[in-house]
C-alpha cells in the first residue's frame, strides 16, 4: 500500500520537476541537455508507473483502490470536502502506464526533431508541464483534483499549440483551443455542483457510494455537464473546431496532446464515472450519439482534408468518437483497450508525417507530395504500420480493439445497433482515407523534395513560409528552426517510432478474445460492480462474425484507396464532380466553424461593441456622470481659476458637506 | 500573544510623517519600512490568531466621545484578518515599487510618499474599525489621499476631469453612508436607552423592517460606487486612465475590497432582513457588472481599462458570493477578494513595463512579440494571466468555485447565467496576453526583459499567488467561524425552507 502511494506521487511528481528543472535553468542548459533531462524524467515517470502497476497487483483484488492524501485542499465545515489526492486503481494505473510509455517515446522524437529550435528548453518545459497534467488528471481521487488536472491539460495545450508564437495563425489557434477547453471545464464544474449537491462529497469513492442520494434530475443534469467537459477536450461534436486548428502546434506535440492522451481524457472521464452514468441511462445515451455522429462526420472530412496533419487529426476525432461510443454505452474495458492501442498507432502516425513534412521543410499540403516511398524507407514503413493498424487489418492492434468496441455495442442490442453500422460504415471509410495518404505520399512519381532528399540532400525553403497562412516566417527568432529532422537521420526519431512500430503491430495480442482477454481481468476490480460489465458478453458468433467483417470492410477500403488513387486517378476528379454538393460540405468540415461563430462569436463581439461605443458612452458617461459634473462644473466655474484652487474646492465641499449631515442628525437625535 | 492594534494601524501614517522630514532620497525607504511594519503585524496576526472559536480578537476598545456613544474600538477576527494581510502586503509592494522607480520621476516625493502612507492607515482603520462611525471615518479618509494623489502626480492632462469624476461619486456615496450610519446608531438607541455604534452592539438590536430598506440602500449605493459595479463605474475609466501606477495598483487592489468587506461587516449582519429582501436586486447587479465588464475588456484596447473592467467583472463575482447569503459563498467572496487584489496589483506593473516597452503607449496595438527578449516577464505575465481568469488550480479558481456553489444553491438560474464570465475572462485576458507577449514584434516596441528593481517586487507577489494556489485551506481555516456567521440571519431570512432541510 504504502510503496503503491510512494510509486503515484513519484510518477505524478518526476514530469513536474522536469518542468521545473527546464522552466527555471533554461539559461544554464545548453544544446540538447533540456531534451535529455525532459526525456530522463519521463523515463524515471515510466519506470515508477510501471512498478506501480505491480505493486498494486500483489494487493489482493478487493484492495486495489488506493488513495493517497497529501494536504486538505478546500475543506469547510460541512460543506466541500477537497483534499489532494490521488486515487490508484487498475483503471488509473493503465493509463498512467500507457500515458508515461508513449509520452517517454515523444520525448525522445522530440530531442531531435526540435533541435535547431531556440525555444528548445521553454519547449521541453512546457512538455514536462503537460505530462504532469495528465497524470494528475488521470490520477485524481477527488472531483477538484480531476477539474485542476484537466484544466491543466488545457493549459498546457494552449502553450503547446501557441508554441511558434510569432505566427499568429498558432495564437489564434491556442486561444480558440484554451477557450472552448474552458467551456468544458464550466461543465465539469457545473456538473460537479449537481452531484456534489446530493452526495455532499468531492472524494470519487464516496461520491459513487452515494450516488443514490442524487435526485434523478440532477443525476442526468449533471452527467449531461460532464459530458460537455469531455466533449469539450476530446473534440467532440460540437466542440471538436479546435482540435484541426491545434495542429499549429510542432509535430511531437500533435502526436502527444492532441492524438494520445489529453483527447482521450473525455473517455476517462466517462469510463471513471460509470456509477454516475450507468445510473443516468439518459446520459449516457447523448453520450453515444454524439460518439457515433462524430466517429462518421470526421471520417467524412477526413477523405477531402489536403493538410497531412489535419487529416490525422480528424482521424484521431473519428478514433476517439468510437472510444466515447463505446464508454458510454457501458463497454469500458473496450473503450479503454481502444484508447490504448490508437495511442501506439496514431502517435506513430504522426511521427512518421512529421518526418514527411521535414523533408517538405515545413510544408503539409498532400497535393504538394509525391512518392517519398524510396528516398524515407524507415518513416514509409513506419507510416504503412500505422496505417494498417489505424485502418484495422489483422493482425495489428487497431484491428483487435475497434472491433471489441463494435462488438460490445452490438451486444446491447436495441437503437445501439444502428450505431454499430454507422461503425462498420466509417470503418471502410478510415481505410480508404488512411491508403489514400500513403498512396498520394509516398507514391508516384517522386515530387522535387522527395528527389532531393533520393539525391543526399534534404529540402530546405529559401524563405520559411507559414504553412497554413502562406506568410513569410519571422526569422529572427528561431523558431520554427531552420534545420529539420528527418528519421532516416536522427536515431532518437528512429528509435521512438520504432519502438511504436512494434506497439502497433502487438499491442492488440494482450485482449484477443477467447485468447488472451489480459486487460479484461486487470481492469476488472475497477468495474466489478457494473451492471453493464457484467452483462455484456458478445457471443461467439458476434465476436467473430464482427471480426471478419471488420477484416474484409478493412482490405475493401484499402483497395478502394488503390483503385481511385492508383489505378485510375480519374476517378478521384469524376467523383468530385458528381457530388459537388456533398465534396462541398466535406470540405468545408460541415460549416462547424461558422455556426459556431454565428452563434457565439459574433453576438459577444457585437454585445462588446455595443457596450464600448454606445452604452458606456451615452448611458453611462452621459446619464450618471455628465449630470453631476455638468452641475459641479457650473457650481465651481468661480474658483476654478488654479488646479490647486479647485482641490482645495472640493475638499473645503466635502467637508462641509459631512459637517452638514453630522449636525443635521445630532440635531434630530 | 498580546498584540496592539493601534500600533499597526499607526505605524504607517507614522512612517509617512517621518518621510515629510528626511531628505528626498530616503523618503521612500521611511514609508516602506512603516508598511513593512504593518505587513510584519499583520503576518503575527495570521499567525497567531485563533481561528478555533472565530471570536473577535486583540481587541482595543476605548469610549472616544461619550456624548454620542463612538468608540475607538478596533479588531482582528475570521472576516478582516486576511483582508488585513492583503493590504498591508500590497502597500508594502506599491510603495517599495514607486521607492524605486527613483525621485527622478517625480516631484514633491516626500508629500507623495506621506500620502501613501495615509492611505496606508486608513485603509487599515477602515478594516480593523469595530465601530460604526469609525468604520465611516476611515472609509472616508482613505479617499482623501488618493485624490490628492491622482490630481497632483496623475499623468496626462484629464486629471482635474478624472477627479472631478471620482469625487462626486464619492461624495455622493459618502454622505448617503454617514447619514445612514448616523440613522443606524440613532434608531437603535430609540429602542434601547444609550446611543452606541459599536459594532456588536448594533447587531443585537434588530430595525424595523423599513428602515433597515433604506438604510441598506445607501450603504450599498456607497460599497457599489468603491467597487465599482455597474452602471456606477463612470468614474473608473478616466480614474485608471490618470493615476499613478503605484497609486492606481493599490487602489484597485484595496480600495475596492474594502467596500467588500463593509458588506459583510456591517450591512448583513446589521440589516438582515433588507439583506434578504434585496437579495434579488444585488445579484443582478453583480451579474450585470460580470457580464458588462467582461464585455467592455474583451473590446477595448487599453491595457489599464482591460484590468479595470476586469476587476468590475470580479467585484461581480465577490459581490454574488456576498448576497447569496449562503456561508460557502460569502466565504468564497473573501478568498476572492484576497486573491483579485494578490493578482491585480502585479498585473498592473506588467502593464506598468509594458507601456514602457511600447514607447509609452498603453495601447494593445501598440505592443506585441515582447515574450523572445524578455522571457521572465513572460512567465511572470502568464502566471498572473492565468491566475486572473480563475483557472482550477489557482487559489482563485478556489474563491469562484465557492462563490459560485453558494449562489448554485440559492439561485440556480443565475449561477449558470454567471459562469458566463467564467468563460468570458479566459478571453479578456488571453487575448491581452497573447496581443503583448506574442505574435509580431510592435512597430515602436523595444523587447527587454524585467530589471532586478522590477523582479524585487514582481516575484514576491507571484510567489505568495504560488503558494496561495498550493494551499487555499489556510486561508479558509481562518475564516470559517467567522463569516458564515455574517450572512447566517440573512440567508435564513431569504430561504427559510432550505436552511428548514439542513
Amino acid at each position: 500500500m504504502t510503496s503503491v502511494k510512494t510509486f503515484a506521487w513519484l510518477t505524478l511528481l518526476l514530469p513536474l520537476a522536469g518542468c521545473l528543472i527546464n522552466g527555471l535553468g533554461f539559461r544554464l542548459l545548453r544544446g540538447r541537455m533540456p531534451g535529455y533531462v525532459g526525456t530522463a524524467v519521463l523515463l524515471g515517470s515510466f519506470v515508477c508507473a510501471v512498478l506501480m502497476l505491480f505493486a498494486l497487483q500483489d494487493l489482493p483484488e478487493e484492495r486495489r483502490q488506493v488513495e493517497a492524501v497529501a494536504w486538505e485542499y478546500m475543506t469547510l465545515k460541512g460543506s466541500v470536502d477537497a483534499k489532494l489526492m490521488l486515487l490508484v486503481d487498475p483503471l488509473s494505473v493503465f493509463m498512467t502506464v500507457t500515458i508515461t510509455g508513449v509520452s517517454t517515446l515523444i520525448h525522445l522524437y522530440s530531442i531531435s526533431y526540435l533541435s535547431g529550435d531556440r525555444g528548445y528548453a521553454r519547449y521541453f518545459s512546457y512538455l514536462n508541464f503537460f505530462v504532469f497534467s495528465m497524470l494528475l488528471l488521470i490520477l485524481a481521487g477527488s472531483f477538484m483534483i480531476l477539474i485542476v488536472g484537466w484544466a491543466f491539460v488545457g493549459a498546457a495545450s494552449y502553450l503547446l499549440i501557441s508554441y511558434w508564437y510569432r505566427r499568429e495563425t498558432a495564437t489564434a489557434a491556442g486561444m480558440k483551443a484554451f477557450v472552448i477547453n474552458v467551456l468544458g471545464d464550466v461543465g465539469l464544474v457545473l456538473g460537479t455542483f449537481f452531484i456534489f449537491r446530493g452526495t455532499g462529497t468531492l472524494d470519487f469513492l464516496e461520491s459513487f457510494e452515494r450516488v443514490g442520494d442524487v435526485s434523478s434530475g440532477d443525476l442526468t443534469a449533471g452527467c449531461i455537464l460532464l459530458l460537455i467537459g469531455a466533449f469539450a477536450k476530446s473534440a467532440q461534436i460540437p466542440l471538436h473546431t479546435w482540435l484541426p486548428d491545434a495542429m499549429e502546434g510542432p509535430t511531437p506535440v500533435s502526436a502527444l496532446i492532441h492524438a494520445a492522451t489529453m483527447v482521450t481524457a473525455g473517455v476517462y472521464l466517462i469510463a471513471r464515472m460509470w456509477p454516475l452514468f450507468e445510473q443516468a441511462p439518459n446520459a449516457a445515451a447523448v453520450g453515444a450519439i454524439v460518439g457515433c455522429l462524430t466517429l462518421f462526420v470526421s471520417a467524412t472530412i477526413g477523405l477531402v482534408v489536403t493538410d497531412l496533419k489535419r487529416i490525422i487529426a480528424y482521424s484521431t476525432m473519428s478514433q476517439i468518437g468510437y472510444m466515447v461510443m463505446a464508454v458510454s454505452s457501458g463497454a469500458y474495458v473496450a473503450g479503454i483497450f481502444h484508447f490504448y492501442t490508437h495511442a501506439f498507432f496514431k502517435a506513430l502516425l504522426f511521427m512518421a508525417a512529421g518526418s514527411v513534412i521535414a523533408a517538405m521543410a515545413g510544408v503539409q499540403n498532400i497535393d504538394r507530395m509525391r512518392g517519398f516511398r524510396t528516398a524515407m524507407p524507415f518513416t514509409f514503413g513506419c507510416f504503412v504500420v500505422g496505417g494498417l493498424s489505424l485502418a484495422g487489418v489483422p493482425p495489428f492492434a487497431g484491428f483487435f480493439s475497434k472491433d471489441e468496441v463494435l462488438a460490445y455495442v452490438a451486444d446491447r442490442g436495441d437503437w445501439h445497433i444502428a450505431l454499430v453500422v454507422v461503425g462498420y460504415v466509417t470503418a471502410f471509410i478510415t481505410a480508404v482515407y488512411t491508403f489514400r495518404m500513403i498512396f498520394r505520399v509516398f507514391f508516384g512519381e517522386p515530387s522535387p523534395e522527395a528527389r532531393e532528399l533520393e539525391d543526399g540532400h534534404l529540402h530546405h525553403a529559401d524563405v520559411p513560409t507559414n504553412p497554413v497562412s502562406g506568410e513569410a516566417e519571422d526569422t529572427d527568432v528561431g523558431f520554427p528552426g531552420p534545420e529539420h529532422h528527418i528519421a532516416e537521420r536522427a536515431l532518437p526519431m528512429r528509435i521512438a517510432m520504432g519502438l511504436l512500430a512494434l506497439g502497433a503491430i502487438v499491442a492488440g495480442w494482450i485482449q484477443i478474445p477467447n485468447v488472451t482477454e489480459a486487460l479484461d481481468h486487470f481492469l476488472e476490480p475497477t468495474f466489478a460492480e457494473s451492471r453493464f460489465h457484467e452483462e455484456l458478453h458478445p457471443s461467439d458468433a458476434l465476436t467473430f462474425g464482427g471480426m471478419a467483417l471488420g477484416a474484409v470492410l478493412s482490405i475493401a477500403g484499402i483497395a478502394v484507396a488503390y483503385l481511385i488513387w492508383m489505378k485510375r486517378p480519374a476517378i478521384a476528379t469524376t467523383l468530385r464532380e458528381r457530388f459537388r454538393p456533398l465534396h462541398t460540405l466535406f470540405a468545408n468540415k460541415w460549416y462547424a466553424d461558422e455556426a459556431l461563430d454565428r452563434l457565439f462569436v459574433r453576438p459577444g463581439a457585437w454585445f462588446g461593441r455595443f457596450a464600448q461605443h454606445t452604452f458606456e458612452r451615452v448611458v453611462v458617461d452621459g446619464l450618471f456622470v455628465g449630470g453631476p459634473v455638468g452641475l459641479v462644473r457650473a457650481g465651481s466655474a468661480a474658483v476654478r481659476s488654479r488646479q490647486s484652487g479647485f482641490l482645495r474646492a472640493y475638499a473645503a465641499l466635502m467637508v462641509l458637506g459631512l459637517a452638514g449631515v453630522v449636525l443635521w442628525f445630532l440635531l434630530r437625535a | 500573544m498580546t498584540l496592539h492594534l493601534s500600533i499597526m494601524l499607526w505605524l504607517p501614517a507614522l512612517a509617512g510623517l517621518v518621510a515629510l522630514l528626511v531628505p528626498r532620497a530616503i523618503s521612500g525607504w521611511v514609508a516602506f519600512v512603516g508598511s513593512l511594519g504593518a505587513l510584519a503585524y499583520s503576518v503575527a496576526l495570521l499567525v497567531d490568531y485563533d481561528a478555533a472559536t472565530g471570536s473577535l480578537q486583540y481587541v482595543t476598545d476605548e469610549t472616544w466621545i461619550e456624548q454620542l456613544g463612538i468608540h475607538y474600538k478596533l479588531g482582528v477576527d475570521g472576516l478582516n484578518l486576511a483582508l488585513l494581510a492583503l493590504a498591508t502586503l500590497m502597500f508594502s509592494a506599491c510603495i517599495l515599487w514607486a521607492a524605486l522607480e527613483g525621485d527622478h520621476r517625480r516631484e514633491r516625493p516626500r508629500q507623495f510618499f506621506a500620502w501613501m502612507a495615509l492611505a496606508h492607515s486608513a485603509v487599515l482603520g477602515a478594516l480593523l474599525a469595530q465601530d460604526l462611525l469609525l468604520f465611516v471615518l476611515f472609509f472616508d479618509l482613505m479617499l482623501v489621499p488618493f485624490f490628492f494623489l491622482t490630481g497632483i502626480w496623475g499623468p496626462g492632462p484629464d486629471r482635474v476631469r478624472a477627479v472631478t469624476k471620482l469625487f462626486i461619486y464619492t461624495l455622493v456615496g459618502s454622505l448617503l453612508m454617514l447619514a445612514a450610519a448616523i440613522a443606524t446608531g440613532v434608531l437603535s438607541s430609540v429602542q434601547g436607552d444609550q446611543t452606541t455604534f459599536v459594532l456588536s452592539e448594533l447587531e443585537k438590536v434588530a430595525l424595523p423592517e423599513g428602515s433597515q430598506r433604506w438604510i441598506f440602500l445607501c450603504f450599498a449605493a456607497a460599497f457599489l460606487v468603491k467597487m465599482p459595479a455597474f452602471p456606477v463605474h463612470g468614474w473608473m475609466p478616466d480614474g485608471y486612465r490618470t493615476m499613478p501606477l503605484p497609486v492606481l495598483a493599490v487602489f484597485s487592489a484595496v480600495l475596492s475590497k474594502v467596500a467588500a468587506y463593509g458588506f459583510l461587516r456591517v450591512v448583513t449582519p446589521l440589516f438582515p432582513d433588507a439583506s434578504a429582501d434585496f437579495q434579488t436586486l444585488m445579484l443582478l447587479i453583480a451579474l450585470a457588472s460580470i457580464l458588462y465588464g467582461s464585455a467592455m475588456a474583451f473590446t477595448t484596447t487599453e491595457t489599464r481599462l482591460i484590468l479595470g473592467y476586469s476587476s468590475v467583472a470580479q467585484l461581480g463575482f465577490i459581490t454574488l458570493g456576498i448576497f447569496s447569503l449562503d456561508g460557502d459563498g460569502a466565504q468564497g467572496a473573501i478568498l476572492q477578494s484576497v486573491n483579485h487584489g494578490l493578482v491585480t496589483v502585479p498585473a498592473f506593473f506588467i502593464v506598468g513595463l509594458l507601456a514602457a516597452r511600447a514607447g509609452g503607449s498603453q495601447d494593445l496595438r501598440d505592443m506585441g512579440g515582447v515574450a523572445f527578449r524578455a522571457p521572465i516577464l513572460a512567465a511572470l505575465f502568464l502566471i498572473v494571466s492565468l491566475a486572473t481568469l480563475a483557472m482550477p488550480g489557482s487559489a482563485n479558481f478556489v474563491g469562484e468555485f465557492l462563490i459560485l456553489f453558494g449562489v448554485f444553491e440559492t439561485k440556480i438560474v443565475i449561477a449558470i447565467v454567471a459562469f458566463t464570465g467564467v468563460l468570458l475572462a479566459s478571453v479578456y485576458m488571453l487575448r491581452m496576453f497573447i496581443r503583448a507577449m506574442h505574435n509580431r514584434v510592435g512597430a515602436g516596441v523595444v523587447p527587454t526583459d524585467i530589471r532586478f528593481a522590477d523582479g524585487l517586487v514582481l516575484v514576491p507577489l507571484v510567489a505568495v499567488i504560488v503558494a496561495l494556489a498550493l494551499y487555499p485551506q489556510m486561508p479558509l481555516e481562518k475564516g470559517q467561524n467567522t463569516i458564515p456567521p455574517k450572512v447566517e440571519e440573512a440567508g435564513r431570512l431569504a430561504q427559510p425552507e432550505r436552511q428548514a432541510i439542513r
